[in-house]
């Protein structure tokens, strides 16, 4: 049988070894073309050239020793079959190499002709395996989210449809109604609503699953969203007689966080404990800050339910888990929420969890990202370690001309934010997030790296490239202002910290200063996190 | 003073009469189709003030309609609100680009998109409310 050419890219500094290893394969019953390199960047390199049938690596080389190095080589080239050639005493390394992802490890000094030529022929098999079921995969969930969005999409119809005749008779339009009939009518519309909220859940999970979710993150005082949160739930809970508070780290300074994504994760969880809190218990939500994590804001939500088993918390974030114990409160939705939770709050940077015994109520909390200027200026107004000279601060208002806003002013606002972006350079300027919740007119600010007079080709540029977005004049009126940042007092023997303290400070001043007063308590607070 | 008319355009027949006893309700005068092509034939034979538009049509989805009124000079000019049960993050974006005044996902808040429908409609079927600012 005519054999096809095995091509070997075998990565060994030491000559001697690599000599043998190169006997033994020229020994073997198959075809084999070696390539044989020194160092691993020179493999790397290589592989970036062509892909070889299967690399044998050293692990200690002149430019890489132990894990790290099959971890670089896989990192860089996942898909290559490997063999780790491991000297006697390093059978527990080669072994850690195989649970990473590597095929398999021969001892040198232990290395014959037949089992080299078996190691290799089954890592090229299994690796060829592995990377079949990894395309099924792929294709699996493409057809899952296929799937799942056409079954959504038909659900929503008949829904409309029910949804569209039971508003119609509530609302009189159809004759009068007698109130006990209205209290029916209400009932059906709670579980026409449940449902669409499980169909929004199955297409929210499914985009998660497939890293379609997207967040903007804006500067956001977190107090205002635990208030939605509480007021939109609060009916249920008075419903069932739990008692439903927060409570408010006075501290608590502004998070960087897209609040409608938030507002998600705080309904869902609050709607949670509520669920899972008898009659007469209490559900308390609480934002805070942590000592020894002061980058972070920590949100909790507490109740006096039975509390969850060990079991149910390690899998409780995973998609479509139930508690078997809760099977009996039947209206538990898909399992999807905390799913969509983990993933919201991943998007973010942060984390979550959930703390509880069995009989003594569970505490579900995750973190956000505090909202610090400092953080964020830094790498843009300074330059080789020093401040560079001259700041503006670049206020752009977009107020929509009607209301509700023509179009979808969501839709705008981040249009012309992205536009805003390009607008400027990325190393010596910086669109802020936007700032409160996200309403009706939006505000941006620049912090630009630059003296008024050149600041006004930049607004020039931002101006001109917004007002070609679609329809734009008809939508909303566009404000530009310029104010160059007056650093008062500038001694030059300040630490660098403290001189983007000082721009941070003024630039935090004058954005307070500009903004409405409804900003300004939350603004105050903003102050302490930078 | 005339009511505004609008234009319903929906496959299912049955969320066409709902809408239409709802639309009713609220002051304006209907009139509906149920396929692409006579969505097309009924905006030029009644020249409706408002369209509220499917996407899923028979004979000439919703897309091909948006384009086919952006390409007369004398509908282009009529707002059009889509209701659609498909996902908004494929649909939305291309709809408005499309020339659609607003793209809302069945099944839709009623109050909402009566707001929407009356500052569509524009001054003379409801006064335009400025944004407090």
């Amino acid at each position: 049988m005519d054999q096809p050419t095995t091509n070997v890219l075998l990565i060994e500094d030491n000559p001697g070894d690599a000599d043998l290893v190169r006997l033994r394969l020229v020994e073997g019953q198959s075809p084999v073309k070696v390539n044989c390199v020194n160092r691993l960047s020179d493999g790397l390199a290589s592989l970036a050239r062509e892909t070889p049938s299967l690399v044998l690596l050293d692990l200690n080389l002149p430019d890489s020793h132990g894990a790290e190095t099959f971890r670089r080589l896989m990192e860089h080239s996942p898909n290559v079959p490997v063999v780790v050639l491991s000297g006697q005493d390093d059978e527990v390394l080669a072994m850690k190499a195989v649970h990473h992802g590597v095929q398999d490890y021969l001892v040198k000094g232990n290395i014959s002709s037949k089992n080299l030529e078996r190691a290799m022929r089954y890592a090229v098999e299994r690796q060829a395996l592995l990377r079949s079921l990894e395309i099924a995969q792929k294709q699996q969930l493409e057809f899952k989210n296929q799937f799942l969005s056409h079954v959504s999409h038909e659900l929503r119809t008949p829904l409309t449809c029910i949804h569209q005749y039971v508003t119609l008779i509530l609302d009189g339009l159809a004759g009068p109604v007698a109130p006990d009939q209205a209290d029916h009518l209400k009932t059906i519309l709670k579980s026409v609503n449940q449902l669409h909220a499980m169909i929004r859940d199955l297409l929210e999970a499914t985009r998660a699953e497939s890293g379609k979710m997207r967040i903007e993150p804006r500067c956001v005082a977190l107090g205002e969203l635990l208030q939605q949160a509480v007021a939109m739930l609060r009916p249920t809970a008075n419903e069932k007689k739990v008692g439903l508070e927060i409570g408010l780290d006075q501290r608590l300074p502004l998070v960087q966080a897209d609040p409608d994504r938030v507002l998600e994760v705080l309904i869902n969880l609050v709607d949670n404990a509520v669920k899972f809190t008898p009659a007469d218990g209490a559900v308390m939500l609480q934002a805070s800050l942590v000592d020894a994590d002061p980058d972070s804001v920590y949100i909790s939500v507490s109740d006096t339910g039975r509390g969850i088993g060990p079991e149910a918390k390690a899998l409780i974030f995973e998609r479509l888990y139930q508690d078997p114990d809760s099977v009996d409160n039947n209206r538990s939705g898909l399992g999807l929420g905390l799913f969509i939770c983990r993933e919201i709050v991943r998007l973010h940077q942060g984390r979550i969890w959930v703390s509880s015994e069995p009989g003594q109520g569970s505490t579900f909390t995750f973190t956000l990202p505090t909202y610090s200027l400092a953080k964020l200026l830094a790498p843009v107004i300074t330059h080789q370690n020093r401040l560079r000279s001259d700041f503006v601060l670049v206020r752009i208002e977009l107020t929509p001309l009607s209301n509700p806003p023509r179009g979808n002013w969501k839709e705008t606002w981040q249009q012309c934010l992205e536009i805003v972006r390009r607008c400027v350079y990325l190393d010596k300027d910086l669109v802020l997030p936007a700032m409160g919740a996200s309403g009706a007119a939006e505000t941006f600010y620049v912090v630009a790296s630059t003296d008024l007079q050149r600041s006004g080709i930049m607004t020039t540029r931002i101006r001109e490239q917004l007002e070609r977005v679609s329809d734009f004049k008809a939508k909303c009126t566009l404000n530009i202002t310029t104010m160059p940042v007056d650093l008062q007092h500038a001694p030059t023997d300040e630490s660098l910290d403290q001189q983007v303290q000082n721009v941070v400070g003024c630039v935090t001043k004058m954005i307070l200063a500009s903004m409405e007063r409804k900003y300004l308590s939350a603004g105050k607070s903003g102050q302490n996190a930078n | 003073m005339a009511k505004p008319k609008i234009l319903v355009v929906d496959d299912d027949p049955d969320l066409v009469r709902a809408m239409r006893l709802r639309l009713r309700a609220n002051n304006y005068e209907v009139t509906t189709a149920t396929d692409g092509y006579s969505a097309i034939a009924s905006a030029q034979k009644d020249r409706p003030s408002l369209i509220i538009l499917d996407l899923g049509l028979p004979v000439g989805d919703g897309f091909v309609v948006l384009e086919r009124l952006q390409n007369s000079d004398v509908l282009a000019g009529i707002p059009v609100i889509v209701l659609s049960a498909r996902d908004p993050q494929n649909n939305e974006e291309r709809a408005l680009k499309a020339g659609a005044a607003a793209f809302f996902q069945k099944p839709a808040d009623n109050d909402e998109l009566m707001n929407v429908i009356r500052v569509s409609i524009g001054p003379e079927g409801a006064q335009r409310a400025a944004w407090p600012s």
